[in-house]
């Protein structure tokens, strides 16, 4: 029996040139952040403090977030509640028909993938346009993030230009994002240069900026004491997105609450040298009410994290500030990639969040680690993910979802190893196995013969050897 | 019950054990010479250009210095000669066209190049929607860390302010790094006495 992981990882894999491209782009950013770490003396007390902060705050979350409802209505927002998304959803539609919205500029958020905003606005007829040039690229295309941070990574330069000719952006603004940029007399039309195509998202972009009557960003870290949100990006679109529309929507988990600035200043050093490996994203904005004559909306959705916080094994993932650092890590996500991964978020963090969203449908990825235990050691708040899918596993049996053959191999070595005679006359004829023909050992039914080949079995066991040893050193 | 109750409850009655507070006084990591550290930050990894303002310089020269091919200057800082201001501007719109915004930073950051801008015009789209931008910073307000940066960051009655560490930046396409995603494309910090 496969999971659906491996499954989708063995498609993934087929294209090795992909694999290979995929492995290393992740392992630069994992690199990246390793330098970074090492400039710092404090790196390490700065993720005991992250981690300390986020354990006090999400087990005082309720006062906190009593504190920031207060601060952020005294600075003119205005706060709603959302316990689940669908009611969620529902708000931000009933924002966006009061002020009779029409097209919304987006900066990204993995809150309103959760919550499948995009389509609940779309259905009711609203132009929802992302404005992050990765979640652009795939909005276009009409795919789903393969990464957290990086969400666009896997598609390649010639892939954006044929998608952006396809979508008449190359037409509209193709000789003017080439000017300066590509060689006189070079035809941009078939030009797949970086430098030119993110030029060509940009004059598109800005005029999205310039007719949108709303913008809508996600939420870094909100913070109690003052009622600040603030949103890190390296593009700046959050800002632009928020700078013409005069009506902002904050969509914000309410495990994102901080208690003040002392605290932002540990999370602000340690985000995007986890993340991406910089110092710092280039814009760290800080919104503490509307803009003049605007209106901002902020909206703390639950969706499952309060219940949680009860959950004595995994309370911890509450801490997580989706920086992606686990997964850039990840020998296993880095060789399958996002899209083998059933929930939408993937990687060590994701097998997680989707276990505790529903077993039954995301158990497939706890195949997807090989308990390496990397993502444990760059984890900026110090969440112990792979012994969180240590325990998931153990429970797998008792959610009637254990590899059945597996499971017979364990009971088989179970007897095998409680009798010491069986083994050591099995271990006497295992030998036989090296004799035996190809088409009897590499079978689908045994698991270890499966993509890679049998091991050869010595002629004498180490068990042999030693006894032997002992013998002739009279021991 | 309503959401925020229902929300508010099912966090109390789920806290199993509480934690306090962590101490945040362990030793952050500082510069003897902070000035020099942010000149070295800003014009390397963060990617901006800087010039160093002496007393007695021609700011507005400085700027046509800086940017030669400017037609369109914005800004609302006393002094300087610009065409469009960002306060008396009707929709933050007509900001679209400016070649260089012209801004104000209160502290800049000497560990990652980070320059606080409170919000102090009417429409703060001149921050990001300029194709290129001045920020005018003291050498008298850098400090090494974020920690120092947090601690004298100030809010005004606009409730906004970024910290901007040079030009917008992107690596969606095949991790190549290209400046000038959304924002500003070219950044200059202007490092006053």
């Amino acid at each position: 029996m496969s999971t659906k992981h491996s499954i989708a990882a063995e498609k993934f894999i087929q294209n090795s040139e992909r694999v290979t491209r995929h492995d290393q782009t992740f392992w630069s950013v994992r690199s990246k952040r390793d330098a970074l770490a090492y400039e710092l003396d404090e790196w390490e007390n700065l993720r005991e403090a992250a981690s300390n902060i986020k354990k006090h705050t999400v087990t005082h979350l309720a006062d906190y977030l009593e504190q920031f409802e207060q601060n952020a209505t005294r600075n003119g927002a205005i706060v709603h509640w959302a316990k689940d998304a669908e009611e969620y959803n529902q708000i931000v539609w009933s924002i966006l028909r009061q002020h009779e919205v029409r097209k919304v500029v987006k900066s990204k958020s993995m809150l309103t993938e959760e919550c499948h905003l995009n389509d609940h606005l779309i259905g009711n007829g609203i132009d929802v346009v992302e404005t992050d040039l990765g979640e652009r690229i795939l909005q276009l295309m009409e795919l789903a993030p393969s990464h957290i941070v990086m969400p666009a990574i896997h598609i390649t330069r010639e892939q954006v230009a044929e998608c952006f000719r396809q979508k008449g952006i190359i037409a509209e603004h193709g000789a003017h994002a080439a000017e300066g940029i590509l060689p006189e007399g070079e035809d941009y039309t078939q030009s797949s240069d970086p430098t030119f195509l993110t030029r060509a998202a940009r004059y598109h972009l800005r005029d999205n900026f310039m007719t949108a009557e709303c913008g809508m960003t996600g939420a870094n870290f909100g913070i109690a004491e003052t009622g600040d949100i603030v949103v890190c990006t390296n593009e700046g679109n959050a800002d632009m997105s928020t700078s013409v529309p005069k009506l902002h929507i904050v969509s914000m988990g309410i495990e994102k609450l901080i208690p003040n600035y002392e605290a932002m200043g540990v999370f602000q050093r340690l985000l995007a040298r986890h993340g991406t490996g910089q110092a710092t994203t280039v814009y760290t904005s800080h919104f503490r009410g509307p803009r003049p004559g605007g209106e901002m909306h902020i909206i703390l959705v639950d969706n499952g994290r309060s219940s949680i916080l009860g959950n004595e094994e995994h309370w911890q993932t509450l801490k997580c500030m989706r920086c992606g650092a686990c997964m850039n890590t990840c020998p296993v996500y880095r060789r399958s990639g996002g899209y083998s991964y059933t929930y939408f978020i993937p990687g060590p963090i994701g097998i997680n969040l989707g276990m505790l969203k529903n077993p039954d449908e995301h158990y497939h990825n706890l195949s997807a680690c090989s308990l390496c235990c990397s993502c444990d050691n760059v984890c900026p708040v110090k969440v112990d993910l792979s012994s969180q899918i240590y325990r998931w596993r153990q429970n797998l049996d008792g959610m009637h979802h254990s590899d059945a053959i597996k499971k017979a191999m364990s009971k088989g070595m179970k007897i095998l190893f409680e009798h010491p005679s069986l083994y050591v006359t099995s271990l006497k004829f295992a030998p036989l196995v090296n004799v035996m023909p190809k088409c009897l050992t590499d079978i689908r039914l045994n698991g270890w013969a499966y993509g890679h080949t049998m091991p050869v079995f010595a002629k004498k066991s180490f068990h042999e050897i030693w006894k032997k040893q002992l013998k002739s050193e009279n021991v | 019950m309503d959401t925020k109750e229902y929300i508010l409850k099912n966090l109390r009655k789920n806290v199993r054990e509480t934690y306090d507070m962590p101490d945040l006084s362990f030793r952050k990591r500082t510069y003897d010479n902070p000035v020099d550290a942010f000149i070295e930050t800003t014009t390397t990894t963060a990617g901006a250009k800087l010039m160093e303002i002496k007393a007695g310089d021609d700011i507005n020269q400085k700027i046509r210095e800086a940017y030669p091919d400017a037609k369109i200057i914005a800004s609302n800082i006393p002094g300087i000669e610009a065409s469009l201001n960002p306060d008396s501007v009707a929709e933050a719109q007509e900001l679209e066209k400016t070649d260089v915004g012209v801004i104000k930073g209160e502290v800049a950051c000497a560990e990652n190049g980070c320059v606080w801008i409170p919000q102090t015009m009417k429409e703060k789209a001149i921050c990001f929607i300029s194709e290129c931008l001045v920020i005018l910073v003291s050498r008298q307000n850098i400090v090494s860390n974020m920690h120092e940066a947090y601690e004298r960051i100030q809010f005004n009655e606009y409730g906004f302010g970024t910290f901007i560490s040079g030009p917008s930046k992107t690596a969606d396409i095949e991790q190549s790094l290209v400046y000038g995603a959304q924002a500003a494309r070219d950044v200059t910090i202007f490092l006053t006495d």
